[in-house]
């Protein structure tokens, strides 16, 4: 996908788009995935099939916690998909973005930047109209640095 | 396809067995310049190549790994073959130069009978001689990175020594590490304006739309042989390296888009031959390759490993040729009807002393040396003990910086009496033999970082231990597309056990830091080097070159104890190898 292209496609996915703010502090509780998932989707993670249908684009090793880009695509046809989340295992806040698509999207696209506080799992997950739930999952380091 | 397992084997054979004599039984050299460039040319393209010369303009020496330690899953693979697992692999006789270039085997022994490897007036004749004898319409000429960097010429020069040596040479393409640690603004003053090789990089992009900053990859026909080449920068150097080196650009290790310039090669521009040209690192070249599918060869550097015989996966062959000028690679292909029909590979090793220097090269070393060669040259100390560098975790030459940096820390303030050095696991470094002098360049070639500052900080328990298995992750990850592709921070003033395969968060068990075991919430005062420099901590007066230097010149006799300082809990661990 070339840039000029991205740009389109990002501008016609913010129209739905609500991004969270991310890496809140944690206050005394962090509410972890599951609950997360339940409150947000209503559903739990085993509930949730891993498709290759979904593609997720991240690095595997992240350049930068504090700025991480990720693209999620998938062939699936936009008129039978109704919704994208993001979310961060083990961010202290793992819900990261919420996005409603419609026909109009063209395709499922997005791609955006998100922070990693550590460690953990990126999890792409669509809601279907027929009303179930696919995800691509993967790994992103965050890592303090090593040597060459 | 033609696999030259034999011939390489029959080299090998024609080697010595003698190995039971002692070193002094030989007069001279047992080997002749002829002889380590014998090859029946084949086919009708040449790659001659060269990975990781890290600034050695002259001979040096440089000891293969006693240790390369691997996760389970790459246990016995390339990448991980040290000493007799290397010779096994290979089926490369003991005492062979061969063993002598490519494993720790008898190290010391063979250094005084092969004598030192490398040396820019060297690796000049070896490739100059190739593209003579083949044509230079048949050759491309390849450097893998980490060239023009981490030397005490290299230091002295901003590179340019180097870059003016690879230009004399007549090198076609080349990709980079440290090489960019000259300052991004000299950096790419050199790549546009003074080097005459093409610098190609598909995954080095402008922050944050994604623009490539040079070119993925070029076109050019040789031998009647139409050749993609795409180039590869090491993917983690925003994080290996300081950022200031590489603000605004953004790397990364990216199959989609390096799968997309191949097939770009093979439809659009309908090359006969794709070649990757790589500083990923053999280990992640490997996994790599296993999902891009297309590309014919990888010249893959980085890790420094050596690659006797190509290592395939699916129908791609990937060679790694070494490192610190070792040797020159040469892979004769025989490609015909748009298709690789066969090869032959030869790592020439360059021996020094063998391999005639070429003139001009000599003299263009000479003139870049002459206003540092009293300065580099001068002795300050003798060593007793094997200084090595190169192993997974621990070497000599790490324990030495690490006692002086207690020294230096002890004598400047008695209340700041150190608690913790650490020491990066770069995979660059020189040997120094028992009975050499050590001069100030073999400290730049341990430590020719452009930023050699010191700092020291408070940190405590949990976080150093948190840090060094953040480090530990990265070396020891059983995927090697989540590993960073150094060796581990070598820790002076502290005892551990390492348990390679375990989770992270739980390979480092058992830390003692001064012989007491380690608390997590106490503050530990500690000195660190060569990564990113810490946030809001100021450099220490003297940087680690001075501070290596004075100590060595204060001791004159360098003795170090070789024992390592942990207990690898899960792989065997050798500490004898070059003693054998």
């Amino acid at each position: 996908m070339d840039r000029r292209t991205f740009i389109a496609l990002s501008a016609v996915a913010v129209m739905g788009l609500t991004l969270a703010p991310t890496l809140q502090p944690a206050f005394g509780s962090t509410p972890r995935l599951e609950e997360e998932l339940q409150k947000r989707l209503g559903v739990r993670l085993a509930q949730i099939k891993e498709v290759g249908e979904v593609k997720l684009t991240a690095p595997t090793i992240a350049e930068s916690g504090a700025n991480v880009p990720i693209t999620v695509e998938s062939d699936i046809p936009i008129d039978r998909v109704e919704h994208l989340w993001v979310f961060v295992d083990k961010n202290p806040v793992p819900w990261i973005a919420d996005v409603k698509l419609t026909p109009m999207n063209g395709q499922v696209y997005f791609s955006t930047r998100i922070k990693m506080g550590e460690t953990s799992n990126v999890r792409a997950i669509l809601k279907l109209k027929d009303g179930s739930y696919v995800m691509a999952t993967k790994e992103v380091k965050v890592t303090a640095g090593g040597c060459g | 396809m033609n696999i030259s397992r034999r011939e390489f084997l029959g080299y090998s054979a024609l080697t010595l067995s003698t190995l039971a004599l002692s070193p002094g039984a030989f007069a001279k050299n047992p080997l002749s310049f002829e002889r380590l460039m014998e090859f029946k040319p084949y086919g009708n393209l040449t790659l001659v190549f060269i990975s990781d010369f890290h600034g050695h303009l002259k001979p040096m020496y440089f000891a293969e790994p006693m240790n390369l330690l691997a996760p389970e899953p790459l246990k016995g693979t390339p990448g991980y073959l040290a000493g007799r697992d290397f010779l096994n692999f290979y089926n490369i006789k003991p005492g062979s130069v061969e063993a002598y270039t490519g494993s720790c085997l008898s190290f010391i022994k063979l250094a005084k009978l092969y004598g030192m490897t490398g040396g820019g007036p060297q690796v000049a004749t070896v490739i100059k001689t190739i593209v003579r004898e083949r044509g230079k319409d048949k050759c491309l000429v390849l450097d893998g990175g980490d060239t023009w960097a981490t030397s005490g010429i290299a230091v002295k020069t901003d590179g340019m020594a180097i870059v003016d040596w690879l230009n004399y040479v007549g090198f076609d393409y080349m990709v980079a590490h440290w090489d960019i640690t000259v300052g991004k603004d000299k950096f790419l003053d050199i790549v546009k304006n003074k080097l005459k090789a093409k610098f190609l990089s598909y995954n080095i992009t402008e922050e944050p739309f994604g623009d490539l900053v040079f070119p993925p990859y070029d076109v050019v026909e040789r031998g009647g042989v139409k050749v993609g080449i795409i180039g590869s920068s090491f993917p983690f150097t925003p994080l290996a390296n300081p950022r200031v080196y590489t603000e605004g650009w953004s790397f990364g290790v990216r199959p989609d888009e390096l799968q997309k310039y191949v097939k770009e090669l093979r439809e659009k521009h309908k090359v006969d031959l794709v070649i990757l040209l790589s500083h990923d690192g053999l280990p992640l070249d490997i996994a790599l390759m296993k999902l891009v599918k297309g590309i014919d060869i990888v010249i893959s550097g980085h890790t420094h490993d050596i690659t006797p015989l190509p290592v395939k996966v699916g129908d791609t062959l990937i060679v790694s040729p070494g490192s610190h000028g070792k040797f020159v690679g040469r892979m004769d292909l025989d490609v015909r009807g748009g298709k690789l029909q066969g090869y032959r590979l030869k790592l020439i090793p360059v021996l020094s002393e063998v391999v005639p220097e070429d003139k001009g090269a000599k003299e263009l070393v000479k003139k870049w040396y002459a206003p540092h060669e009293k300065e580099l040259n001068t002795v300050i100390g003798n060593a007793k003990t094997l200084l090595y560098k190169r192993d997974t975790v621990f070497s000599t030459w790490d324990r030495l910086i690490g006692e002086a940096l207690a020294d230096y820390y002890h004598g400047v303030d008695a209340v700041m009496s150190l608690d913790v050095g650490t020491s990066p696991g770069f995979r660059w470094g020189t040997t120094v033999l028992p009975g050499q002098k050590i001069r100030v360049e073999h400290v730049y070639d341990v430590l020719g970082m452009t930023y050699p500052e010191v700092f020291v900080m408070k940190r405590k328990g949990r976080e150093l231990l948190t840090l060094w298995e953040d480090v530990a992750d990265n070396v020891f990850n059983p995927n090697p597309l989540y590993q960073q592709g150094g060796d581990m921070s070598r820790i002076y003033g502290v005892e551990y056990e390492l348990k390679i395969n375990a989770k992270q968060g739980e390979r480092i068990r058992n830390v003692r830091i001064k012989g007491k075991p380690i608390e997590m919430d106490k503050e530990y005062v500690v000195a660190v080097y060569g990564g990113p420099p810490p946030m809001g901590i100021k450099p220490e007066k003297k940087n680690i070159r001075e501070i290596v230097i004075d100590y060595i010149k204060k001791k004159g006799d360098i003795k170090v104890d070789r024992r390592p300082n942990l207990k690898v809990l899960d792989h065997p661990y050798n500490t004898d190898c070059y003693w054998r």
